[in-house]
């Protein structure tokens, strides 16, 4: 409890503030995927009978970039509960701060303001629990994205193998099998480190 | 919820408003804070109440990095402009605020310290955000005494402070005003009775008249553009003020 009433709150809400710009970051990236795996099924369709296998995998990239923007946008929900939940939290400490002030003057004055910071504490409290349960649900979501995102990374390896089979579209097609590596890739790896910091 | 929506945007400048908030409870006055962007450089003009800060902060950090505002703006020195700063202050202590002179001294009972202020003085002064100029208009008397609006000629946008306010009915929550007489009608008593100086609100007028003016942004309401600003400010001028009380 000390810890949260101390100065390393309003670090807290830097903290917050951190993993809301990584995941906007994460979430930025995200929105390429779609037009990366529509773009990969027109190439396929363009390219015909040569590339079944592309087809198929490009479709399944469709679906995977769906699904991704339903976990990112559950993602956005929760970081801006957690944003919300620490900025208000601001506020309580500050309260408190007022009342600790008031304490360092004396037993009769802890002893006049005691109810008060009860209160106080008792609103603290329920915050912090509150953005516990924040964090919870975002690591939560953090780890369902991840596991999305290892099964992106596998379709766009097939992608790349597929490709190999696309005739005179082959350049192109590995291009943009790369192009979806390369984003799952560096949203998975942003998470990742993510998830380890919010661990510690 | 508050929600960030952006209503300028040209390159690396932007402007944003947290408008109203048609969730908020009904004892507290809803107000618009904005957000002027250049690049990495971000200044918050009436940041609001303290009551609020989390709802700002938090619409303001779903779309900008929260660290890029490096200014505060109050208008004035009234609670629902600037009781937060104490808040923004501990998210940010090196935030810098801008605020009339006469209030230098009152402002701080909601939080900072001395390094924290920079002093307008009564005739205004240019703002440098990342080499982006804004100034300070004065705007005394309209309602506050040390009172000032901020303007960006390139944008051409004012933001007004409480000048041009309106107390809308929760119905009317459009961001803009779409219907200048139906609108009107809930800005009226709010200049006769905020609004004390007849002369100062001439003078005003006089001078924002001058201004090319594309957006005129009030902190409670909504936003007058293209011919609404000019019928707001004619319609302001031939308006009574200070008469609030009366009838
Ligand atoms: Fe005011
Ligand atoms: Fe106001």
């Amino acid at each position: 409890m000390e810890e949260i009433r101390g100065n390393s709150h309003a670090a807290d809400l830097r903290r917050v503030v951190k993993a809301n710009e990584d995941i906007k970051k994460v979430i930025r990236i995200s929105s390429g995927v779609n037009l990366v795996a529509l773009n990969a099924m027109l190439i396929a369709k363009r390219s015909g009978e040569r590339s079944r296998g592309f087809a198929v995998v490009s479709s399944e990239l469709r679906v995977f970039s769906h699904k991704l923007d339903g976990a990112m946008s559950g993602l956005g929900t929760l970081i801006f509960e957690l944003v919300s939940d620490a900025a208000a939290m601001q506020k309580q400490r500050q309260e408190h701060g007022h009342l600790l002030a008031i304490v360092a003057q004396g037993k009769r004055m802890r002893e006049l303001v005691a109810p008060a910071l009860a209160r106080v504490d008792e609103r603290i409290s329920g915050t912090v629990q509150e953005i516990g349960r924040d964090w919870q649900k975002l690591s939560l979501q953090l780890n369902r994205v991840l596991q999305l995102c290892e099964t992106g990374g596998s379709l766009a390896r097939s992608a790349k193998i597929e490709a190999v089979y696309g005739g005179d579209m082959s350049n192109i097609l590995k291009q943009v099998a790369s192009r979806i590596e390369e984003t799952v890739n560096e949203i998975f790896s942003t998470l990742k480190l993510l998830r380890t910091q919010l661990a510690e | 919820m508050k929600k960030l929506k952006f209503i300028y945007e040209n390159g690396p400048h932007k402007w944003a408003v947290v408008a109203r908030d048609p969730e908020k409870p009904g004892y507290l006055i809803d107000t618009n804070e904005y957000l002027v962007l250049n690049g990495s450089e971000a200044l918050l003009a009436d940041p609001g109440g303290m009551e609020i800060f989390s709802a700002v902060f938090s619409a303001i950090s779903a779309e900008i990095d929260p660290y890029t505002i490096r200014y505060l703006f109050a208008s004035h020195q009234d609670p629902d402009i600037i009781s937060s700063l104490a808040l923004w202050l501990n998210f940010n202590p090196d935030l810098k605020c801008y605020l009339s002179w006469l209030w230098g001294s009152f402002i701080p009972h909601f939080g900072g310290t001395a390094e924290t202020f920079i002093a307008i003085p009564d005739e205004g002064m240019s703002i440098s955000l990342g080499g982006l100029m804004l100034e300070a208009v004065p705007a005394h008397y309209l309602h506050s005494s040390g009172n000032f609006n901020l303007y960006d000629r390139k944008a051409k946008i004012l933001f007004s402070g409480d000048v041009g306010a309106a107390l809308l009915p929760p119905e009317e929550n459009g961001l803009f005003v779409e219907n200048f007489d139906r609108h009107i009608r809930h800005a009226r008593d709010f200049h006769r009775r905020w609004m004390g100086s007849n002369a100062a609100k001439l003078n005003w007028c006089e001078r924002v008249s001058r201004l090319d003016i594309d957006m005129l942004c009030p902190q409670h309401g909504a936003i007058y553009r293209g011919e609404d600003v000019k019928r707001f400010i004619d319609w302001f001028a031939a308006l009574e003020v200070g008469s609030g009380i009366r009838e």
